[in-house]
């Protein structure tokens, strides 16, 4: 019975501390009645090679103990979509494009190494990540746990859960709120671009020039950001008329990558100098960060064409958006 | 793959019934192993994985009482229905033959009695 007591001591790792005897006794008295059986059946004791069978039936000691230990997860399915949403938006849409285009474009900028710097970027990128997901998990995990008040899943009214879009393709007006965004967003990114634009920085020593294309794309790029503030304010006067909306939109996405045509055309973006640097470490720098700012031109590109598809196509779409709609 | 598909439906459709039989059961007294060869000579065969949680699961929850004895000169856990426990098994079985006859009459299509609809 050796091989008996080996197998109840390893359910006993994995068991509920508290439990433990109660259910070894327990689950040692049943091991022991099937023994018995089978030696009844067969006339004689068994043997270790029946044991093993009898044992190996009755599954993994771990799989056995788990049995007893409350189904246990840290984010439950009420919350997971949640979790997995804040987790995307979290690393895909503020986490990799601030490394991608701010803080590895100033670290390559400015190193003296930008090889070494770009793979140690990279390296604090997946380590943010990491940390991320960790703080990510964590938070939601409480929240799992201990629900702030009451719990938010039972105390919910349907009234305030977001209007579904109406049913008829002529009804689909932009919110209100939508079209105040895009016209203060505009109002606001031409001011700070009309003060701020400059053509040359220091950041740390580094003298950074751009190119003189930058100065030519100056006002065709404030036109962008106006016309998206025009089409704010024309969603606000006309909500209803979408394809209007959607015409503006295609024709944002076309104008910029026209100007991102003419920029990736150009060839280079920006020119470092430092005094006392060595040469061929500025050139070095000056060579990642234009091949930085050639893959930040080719991403607008690939944002813009596949914005502008899709509006595209809804101009001349007559499918409702939303068709289960059960109101009269 | 249709093997494995039915297999997890079978034991999807076993689950609840289990808790059925095994508090029926159990308003005879029985200690564990007992139990799961009575349990298994009427043809619900449960293996003592899910048994044994599921009997601590029961008593937790007040629908089962237990007490350790010496019979055969081994040490026996014996449980049996509670006094809540056969309140909810009574309840248990009226929904049980619910579900039963409505399950035959949507696969027979037999149409709801007159009499069942004005309950």
């Amino acid at each position: 019975m050796e091989l008996v007591d080996r197998y109840l001591y390893a359910v006993r790792c994995g068991l509920p501390k508290g439990q433990q005897n109660d259910i070894l006794a327990e689950l040692a008295e049943d091991i022991r009645s099937q023994i018995e059986d089978l030696e009844t059946g067969l006339g004689r004791p068994v043997n270790e090679a029946e044991i093993v069978e009898i044992l190996k039936q009755r599954g993994h000691p771990a799989k056995v103990a788990a049995r007893y230990v409350p189904q246990q997860y840290l984010i439950g399915p009420a919350l997971y979509p949640i979790y997995r949403l804040v987790l995307k938006i979290v690393v895909l849409w503020v986490l990799v494009p601030v490394f991608a285009f701010v803080v590895g474009r100033i670290a390559v900028a400015t190193a003296l190494h930008p090889s070494q710097t770009l793979i140690k970027t990279l390296w604090d990128l997946a380590m943010s990540a990491v940390f991320t997901l960790g703080v990510v998990t964590l938070v939601f995990s409480i929240m799992e746990r201990y629900p702030a008040g009451a719990k938010p899943f039972e105390k919910w009214d349907p009234r305030k859960l977001p209007r579904a879009p109406k049913s008829a393709p002529e009804s689909r007006s932009t919110p209100r709120a939508t079209a105040i965004a895009e016209l203060a967003a505009s109002l606001i990114f031409s001011t700070l671009y009309v003060a701020w634009f400059r053509t040359t920085f220091d950041v740390g020593g580094l003298h950074i020039t751009l190119a003189p294309i930058w100065r030519a794309m100056c006002w065709p790029f404030l036109a962008v950001i106006l016309i998206g503030g025009v089409k704010g304010y024309l969603s606000l006067v006309w909500p209803d008329r979408i394809r209007l909306r959607f015409g503006i939109r295609v024709a944002i996405n076309i104008i910029t990558l026209i100007l991102v045509g003419v920029l990736l055309n150009a060839g280079t973006w920006v020119n470092l100098s430092a005094a006392g640097a060595p040469v061929g470490g500025l050139a070095e720098a000056a060579r990642w960060t234009n091949f930085g700012f050639k893959i930040f031109l080719w991403f607008t590109a690939a944002i813009a064409i596949g914005d502008a598809v899709p509006e595209g196509m809804r101009i001349f779409s007559k499918k409702p958006a939303w068709n289960y709609s059960i109101a009269t | 793959m249709n093997t494995e598909l039915f297999e997890n439906l079978r034991l999807e459709l076993r689950r609840g019934c289990l808790v059925l039989a095994v508090l029926a059961e159990l308003r005879t007294e029985h200690y564990g192993y007992e139990l799961r060869k009575a349990l298994a000579d009427r043809g619900m065969a449960i293996d003592e994985n899910t048994l044994y949680p599921l009997l601590r699961r029961l008593e937790s929850q007040g629908l089962l009482a237990s007490q350790w004895r010496e019979e055969d000169k081994r040490n026996k856990r014996f449980y049996r229905l509670s006094s809540d426990g056969e309140i909810i098994l009574k309840q248990l079985l009226e929904e049980w033959n619910i579900i039963n006859s409505s399950i035959t009459r949507i696969v027979t299509g037999e149409p709801i009695a007159e009499e069942e609809l004005s309950i």
